[in-house]
Order: C-alpha cells, then structure tokens, then sequence
C-alpha cells in the first residue's frame, strides 16, 4: 500500500558506515552498494519513505557519491521528481564557508537554511546501511501519540558479528544500542560489545523540524560532531526518547562476511519475501531484456536480475543484471555483481565479484564458508 | 517550429481472433516476449528512429493501454514538445462517431498533425513485430522525392495472394496495387506502413472522408486513389524479420522465435536496438532448488520450483515444484501449481493452473493447435484442457474442455 502525503521530510546519510565494507565502498558510497540482485542499498529505505507518503527528501553525500548520483537520478524512479520536493542532493560545500561534513551535526547544519524554508512538521532521519521496509507513517503516529522528543528505532538481535572484531571499533563506525523501558529509551549505550540480545539502534529519528533545527545550531556552534553521541546523549535527561522496536526482516552490513552470508540468507526459505514484506522496492532500471537461459544451462537455488544469459552451471548464487555465464562454467555460492562474465570452462566457489569483472576462461577462483575471494570491480582475471 | 515527422500509430483494432487475450484489452496492449506489449516495438522504432512525436490511435478497451503509456516515460516520449498522445474519438462541432476504418481514423485526428506542421506523416500498424529503422525509410523517400511511400516485404510467390501486393518496376515506383489476388503479379507483400507528404495526406484523407461510398481503409480507398491520380508512389523493400501476430498460433510462433534469437532473427538482446518497455518493479527471479530450466526466458518476479523448458514467463509467474511447463507462454502474474503440465499453449496474465490441472498438448498428427488460457482465469484442480482449446471463464475441478 502507498500511504497518502505525509507530514514529514526526509533525510538520508548515504555515507555513514562505509568504513566497515571498505572493500565494496572503495568505488561508491554505503547507498549504492549492489544488493539482493537488481537494489542499491538506498533503494530499500528511499522506497519505504515513498511508500510511507514522505515526498520530499534529501541526500546528504560526503564523498565518493558519483555512483550514488547515477542512481538516483532526477529520482523519477522513486516518484520523486517533483515540482516542489522530491529529490534532492546535497553535496559538500553546498553552503559558503562549510567544508566536508565530519558528522552528522555539520551536515544537518548546512541543511538548516533548507529545512527553514520546508512546511512540513517533522523530519525523518536514516541511515543506509540497512535494507529492510520500514513503515516510517506507523512511526510517525507512534512519535505522535507518545508525546516524545525524538523517536528512535531499533531491532532487537544479537551483535552482529561485524561489530564484534575490534578493528571496527573506530570513530567513523561507532554503533548505539538501547536500554528501553515502556517504550521509552531510559539510556544509549555506545559500542557494547557484552553478549547477548541488544536493541541495535538503526539510527532512524523523527523529531520536529522547528526543533531539529534549533538543535543544530546550537550543537554546530559548540562543536559537537555526532548527533546520537554529542547530541542525544548529553541530552537524555531533559527529553523524551521513543523506542520505536522495528520488527521486520532487515540485513544490516558490518562486514564483508556478513553482507555475503546475509544474501545468502535471501535463498532460504520466504527471506526474500520477507525482506520486501508486500512492499514495491523501486530502483533504477536499465530495459534489461528477460534473462535467457540456454539449452544445457543448469541452475539451483539461485536469484538472477534480468539481462543475464546462463550458458553454465549456477548453485547457490546471486547475480546481478546483464552477467553472462558462459558454456562450461561453473559458479557456486557467489555473488556476481552486474556486467559480469565468467567465461567457458571457468569455475568460481564462495566468490564475491564486483560490478564489469571477467573471470577468463578456465581460471579457478575458490574461497570458502569462512572467507569468500573478493573480485574488485572491472578486474579481469 | 514545425517537426519534420509525426508518426500515427493506429492501435484500434480489437484483435478479435486473439479473442481470449483480447477480452480487456486491446491487441497492441498484448503482452510479448517476457517483458514487453506489442506495442513497444513500433515505438520503440520510433524512438530509436529518432521520431519523438507519436499519436497513438485508440478505440477498443483502451484503459489497458492508456495506462501503459501514460506520460510515455520508458521511451523517452515525455516531451515538451511533441512526445506521445493517445487519440481517442472525441465528439466535434459537427457530431461524433467511432473511427470507421484506418483512414477516417487519421483524418478524425488531423488536428492533432496540424498541431506539429510537420513535412511527412508515417502511418504504423500497432500489431506487428518488427525492429524497423524509420528514419532509413524516411531518407529512401526523400531520395526517391516520393509524395507517398510503402515499406514492402519480399514474400514466396505461392503465398502472395494472401497479401495486399505492391506491383513496382525496377526504379521501386509502383504502378498498381493489388489486394489479394487470385493471380498476383508481384510478390511485393505491403507491411501497411507508409510515409506520406503531409499536404498529399491531408488533401487525400479530406478527399476520402467526402466520399460516401468509400470504406475509409488506407489499402482500400487511399492507395488506389493515389495511383488514379498518378502521384509518385514509391515501395521501400524492408528486409528483416516481420510478423503480424494476429492470430493465437502466430503470437505464440512469434513468441517462441524470440527464445532463438540467432535462427529466427527476432533478436531482442540487441543493445544497439533496445525495445523498451515499462517495468512492473518486482524483485529478481528465484530459481528453487527442485527447479530444472533450460532454454527459456525469465523475467523478474518469477519463482521457479518446476520444470521450464523452451518457455517465456512474463514478470511475477510461480511455477511450483513438480509443475512441468514446455513450449508455453506464461504472463505476468500466473500461477502454475504443483503436478500441473503446461505445453504447447499461451496463459494469459493472473491465471492460475490448479494443481495436476492438464493445459495443452505437445502437437501430436495433424493438431498442433496452441491452447489459450484467458486473463484472471482459474483452471481447476485435476482439469485438462485440450490443444484447440480457447478459455475464457474459470474451469471447475476435474473439468474438461477441447
């Protein structure tokens, strides 16, 4: 369902935790890494704002945002391309005398000019690092009727396990959790790393535009840099929290490992359903032709995007648009990310290739459940 | 500033011998190929001809259609000026009425080209498969300083008389027109595309329309008109693949030609002469592990736990396990259950084939006839329906139908 207008603008860091793929964000930002075969990261919370009636948002981009910039577009796909509203972009340096933003506070500040000038009455707030279907209206309700503050989300799993090795404790990757009690956020803990069942936070909030501003302001003129660390916290006193518990399936990227097992959980059983939960996820298309898939071709347990032509043997994979599997190969729990080719007689296992990579013919490329071969984008092998 | 060309393409017809497939929609609105309307390839054309302004004529259960093209967006038809307008009959100063042949259509709508000032008019036909290059027959009759002219296809002399026929000299000036003749003299098939100079359309479309005892039909009245008066009448020899699909077994040959794109050359996995479509959004196909598929065509949104074999399926088909499809055309949206066989047959969108139901059969002597399941229908549980078979109304369980 498409909810009518909403109330609400929203605003999205494609940037935050690209610290934590370094491998996949060498040549594009968290947002527009490939996801689940036809998605950018992006499309899956970008999708949910449309689908909760949010008409207006902005993108605020850091750096390495040209990818990012080529899907999104004007933002038609999304039914963002409007008028007034719809998509926006805003770069560094958007405003005169700002320079690249460090945190969240500086890039909410060069919003503030903006947001001054919106009508709407509150701001959702999100990151895209996680793709699930959130349902920003129920929230917003929920943010209402609670007479809260801020309203946060967050899932309640165990740490996932990206966040337990100590190299992605740093400060581009710090991660909250929730003590909640009745609904509300009693305290904000940052990088717990003790066992056990958390509420993650998602790094969603919904405050008062008025609001938001002010506090911006105020937190970029006293140097502050992490809105949730420098912010929120010091403030958790004197305001009103909702916890917000977001229950349906999301994937959460913390690492290569689990980005990889994470699509592979997209295989078993309805996850995919699951993950789209009868919503429409839009993105950007290319009129890729229907995937062929040729006399001899052999495939099990896989999800295919369209445009690809399967020549081969494909077990326990997800390929992405426009790859080409030629005669002989043989590709088995892989990732191929778009334009890939793997060439006659080429055999890949537990293997994560990039977008344009061409495995030669013949050639082995092995990894196994524990470690997969990654493939950099556009390498021939 | 006036366009140089406006196409018109005449999406009328109600496509009657696709009966089942055209009860709400109609034939350009046809769903082919895996992801595509018949209507896509002449715009398409267009498009990748350089013709940015398109008048899509419609008459019969349009709303399909309609909602399809919408702004004309997947094909780069959203224009500032010129893009692509569906025409409708509308009611005038002087009455209303239906368009009553392919002429009067065009001529209903000659406000619309006047709009445009353009110097030549393309007629296209919206029930055809074809990857043409307007703009090469464009610059053949410019060449030719053609006032009107037809794109033609060589066709064996011994199904000539099936066609309407274009006799011509060596030159390509055509001298008489015939429509299927018992003893054809050419074998110059017309494809019912034609490019005119405006004025010549306007002043011969007029002329027509004042005519009360002509049917309005461009083969019937408007060509022959031309030649009596012995304007410069020139055939452009189209070579390619052509299919008019407008029967249920061409539309299901047409389909399965484009699973072989190298013998039949219908090559829709062409990047040089992409056909567009508008995309419905779904996630990417799974294929489950009891799944066995060769030599077909999936789309998104498909899940696959059966048997697909030389088959398309349209965007969102559920094929269950132990479901068996074979030389079968799926739409979008259907539903073939576990233990159900599907051959040799066309399943029209959002149907669903209850489980072990029977659809089709593999030719077998003389019957090689192509079942057609219509739109939303349900086939029950254990049903079978024979190979000549058209449905149209849901088949109760156990049921049987030929």
């Amino acid at each position: 369902m498409v909810n009518v207008k909403t109330d609400a603008l929203g605003i999205l860091f494609p940037n935050v935790y690209d610290g934590l793929v370094p491998e996949l964000t060498s040549a594009r930002v968290m947002a527009s890494i490939p996801f689940a075969s036809r998605y950018r990261m992006v499309d899956f919370v970008l999708s949910s704002m449309v689908n909760s009636g949010i008409e207006d948002v902005s993108v605020v981009v850091r750096e390495n945002y040209f990818s990012l910039l080529d899907h999104l577009g004007s933002g038609r796909e999304w039914d963002l391309a409007k008028s007034s509203g719809g998509l926006k972009l805003y770069p560094p340096y958007s405003e005169k005398g700002l320079g690249v933003y460090k945190g969240r506070v500086d890039a909410i500040y060069a919003l503030t000019h903006m947001l001054g000038k919106k009508k709407q009455k509150y701001i959702v707030m999100a990151d895209t690092n996680i793709a699930t279907c959130y349902d920003f209206k129920d929230m917003l309700t929920k943010h209402i009727e609670s007479g809260a503050d801020v309203t946060v989300a967050y899932v309640e799993q165990e740490l996932p396990e990206g966040l337990k090795k100590a190299e992605n404790i740093s400060k581009a990757s710090i991660w909250y959790t929730y003590d909640v009690e009745d609904n509300f956020v009693k305290k904000i803990n940052i990088c717990d790393q003790t066992d056990g069942v958390k509420n993650m936070a998602m790094n969603v909030f919904i405050c008062e535009r008025e609001w938001l501003i002010n506090i911006a302001k105020d937190a970029y003129m006293q140097g502050k840099e992490f809105f949730e660390r420098d912010v929120i916290i010091p403030m958790m006193d004197q305001i009103k929290v909702y916890g917000y518990k977001h229950e349906n399936y999301s994937v959460r990227v913390t690492d290569m490992k689990t980005f990889f097992d994470q699509s592979m959980d997209l295989l078993a059983g309805d996850n995919l359903d699951k993950l789209f939960n009868g919503q429409t996820v839009y993105t950007k298309t290319n009129d890729d032709n229907p995937t062929r898939y040729i006399k001899g071709s052999r495939v099990k347990n896989s999800m295919i995007a369209d445009g690809c032509v399967i020549e081969g043997e494909v077990e326990n994979c997800i390929i992405h648009r426009q790859c080409h599997i030629k005669k002989g190969a043989v590709v088995k729990n892989s990732i191929i990310f778009s334009h890939g080719v793997v060439e006659e007689n080429a055999n890949l296992n537990y293997v994560i290739a990039d977008k344009k990579v061409v495995v030669s013919e013949g050639k082995e490329l092995i990894g196994n459940p524990d470690f997969q071969v990654f493939v950099a984008k556009g390498t021939k092998i | 500033m006036g366009k140089e060309i406006v196409a018109m393409l005449l999406a009328g017809g109600q496509g009657s011998r696709l009966y089942a497939l055209t009860q709400k929609l109609a034939k350009p609105a046809v769903p082919f190929g895996g992801k595509y309307r018949i209507i896509d390839f002449p715009l398409s054309n267009c498009v990748n001809s350089g013709i940015d302004t398109v008048g899509i004529l419609t008459q019969y259960q349009p709303l399909v259609l309609n909602e399809y093209i919408g702004n004309g967006q997947p094909w780069d038809l959203d224009r500032l000026y010129g893009g692509v307008h569906v025409l409708s009959p509308y009611q005038q100063a002087q009455g209303s009425d239906w368009y009553k042949g392919t002429a009067n259509a065009i001529y209903q709508q000659l406000a619309f080209i006047e709009r445009y000032d353009p110097e030549y008019v393309i007629i296209l036909s919206g029930d055809q498969i074809c990857k043409q290059d307007y703009n090469d027959f464009l610059q053949f009759h410019k060449e030719k300083n053609a006032e009107f002219s037809v794109a033609v296809m060589e066709v064996p002399w011994e199904e000539a008389s099936r066609f309407g026929l274009m006799v011509a000299d060596e030159n390509d000036r055509i001298s008489e027109f015939q429509e299927k003749p018992k003893n054809p003299k050419s074998n110059l098939a017309s494809m019912g595309i034609y490019i005119f100079n405006w004025p010549i359309l306007k002043q011969y479309l007029t002329e027509d329309e004042n005519d009360p005892d002509s049917e309005n039909d461009f083969g019937n009245n408007i060509i022959p008109n031309l030649l009596r008066d012995g304007r410069r009448m020139y055939a452009y020899h189209f070579e390619g693949y052509w299919k008019d699909v407008g029967t249920i077994s061409s539309l299901w040959e047409a389909n399965m030609e484009v699973l072989d794109p190298e013998k039949s050359g219908i090559d829709l996995f062409d990047d040089t002469w992409k056909i567009k479509s508008r995309t419905p959004g779904l996630p990417a196909q799974k294929i489950y592990d009891t799944a066995v598929v060769t030599d077909s065509m999936i789309t998104d949104g498909c899940k696959v736990a059966g048997e697909v074999t030389h088959s398309i399926l349209f965007a969102g088909v559920t094929v269950e396990e132990g479901a068996v499809v074979e030389d079968a055309v799926v739409m979008g949206g259907t539903l073939i259950k576990s233990g159900a066989v599907v051959k040799h047959c066309i399943i029209a969108e959002n149907a669903i084939i209850g489980n072990n139901a029977v659809v089709g059969a593999m030719p077998s002597g003389d019957n090689k006839g192509v079942a057609t399941i219509g739109s939303g229908v349900y086939v029950g549980d254990n049903a079978k329906i024979g190979p000549d078979a058209m449905i149209d109304e849901n088949v109760k369980d156990g049921e049987e139908r030929w």
